[in-house]
């Protein structure tokens, strides 16, 4: 009942509001510490409390019912914070930030980015049915297994993202970070272009004809496999 | 679902587990291993995206 009533009043608040709650967080485990961090100079503190003003900016300016505030309030905050991490790169460096801080950190952005792109929560909307009576059957139901790939593609994705903390200096843990990245992009892109492939409507082809269009990529794998074991041979 | 499809899904959990390793072994500094399995997750990607596509609609 509790978390009814707090959802009620959550979907209560505007778009603002609610990425408001991760964008503390997020501020408050990766850019507050870099700023009051020992030896940050003034400016990556005053660029942190840009940040926070730019948050509550939005969420007044959405109070004010303006929806106009609530990019320039995003952008402010981004910038602010990249700016405090830039007066103070010292404080990113793979010593100072351990691995649940900065996995705590990467999901608080994470939950910022979704809060601010996605429309607001809404509560129970009962009243603005249109047609009375049933629920209406769906044209076509969701097949099965469908989340068995993209969830296996985030395993996958996520599972990147807990290798290289500890990289020996900054540069190469920005690198490890960004390669990370992007190959959970595209496992996580191709898992969900595996699982939408079985739903479109295809012309059947033999397994044959589906091998030899990827006879490329196989033999170019079969080289590097081969190479691999050349270089193991080498020692 | 083909075998061909199960090839699919083995080559894109081959590419998780290539970056995996090549991630870790750009961790390690160790650049010229962590190229070699970041080319094999590439191209294992690639191959099951070929393999996985559907055909010309209907």
């Amino acid at each position: 009942m509790r978390s009814g009533a707090m959802f009620e009043r959550l979907s209560r608040m505007g778009a603002a509001a609610q990425a408001t709650v991760p964008g503390l967080y997020a501020w408050g485990v990766t850019v507050a510490p870099a700023a009051w961090a020992r030896g940050a100079p003034a400016l990556a503190k005053i660029a942190a409390g840009v940040a926070v003003l730019a948050l509550i900016g939005g969420v007044v300016g959405e109070r004010l019912g303006t929806d106009r505030a609530r990019t320039p309030s995003l952008w402010a905050f981004v910038l602010a914070s990249a700016l405090t991490w830039s007066a103070s790169p010292a404080s990113l460096g793979p010593l100072r930030i351990d691995a649940p801080r900065g996995i705590a950190g990467m999901i608080g952005w994470a939950l910022f980015a979704f809060a601010t792109a996605a429309p607001a929560l809404r509560g129970r909307r009962v009243e603005e049915r249109l047609v009375e009576g049933e629920d209406l059957a769906p044209r076509k139901g969701l097949a099965r297994g469908d989340a068995a790939y993209v969830t296996g593609g985030a395993l996958v994705a996520g599972a990147l993202q807990l290798i290289g903390w500890r990289a020996p200096t900054a540069e190469r843990a920005l690198l490890v970070r960004f390669v990370a990245l992007a190959a959970g992009l595209a496992v996580l892109g191709v898992a969900a272009q595996i699982a939408l492939a079985r739903h479109a409507p295809r012309v059947q082809r033999s397994p044959a004809r589906k091998l030899r269009r990827a006879m490329g990529g196989l033999v170019v794998l079969a080289l590097l496999g081969l190479t691999g074991v050349l270089f193991l041979l080498r020692g | 679902m083909q075998l061909v499809d199960l090839l699919a899904i083995l080559l894109a959990a081959a590419a998780g587990a290539a970056f995996l390793v090549g991630e870790s072994a750009l961790a390690r500094a160790e650049d010229l291993t962590a190229l070699y399995w970041l080319a094999v997750g590439v191209v294992s990607l690639r191959a099951a995206v070929q393999i996985a596509q559907p055909g010309a609609r209907t």
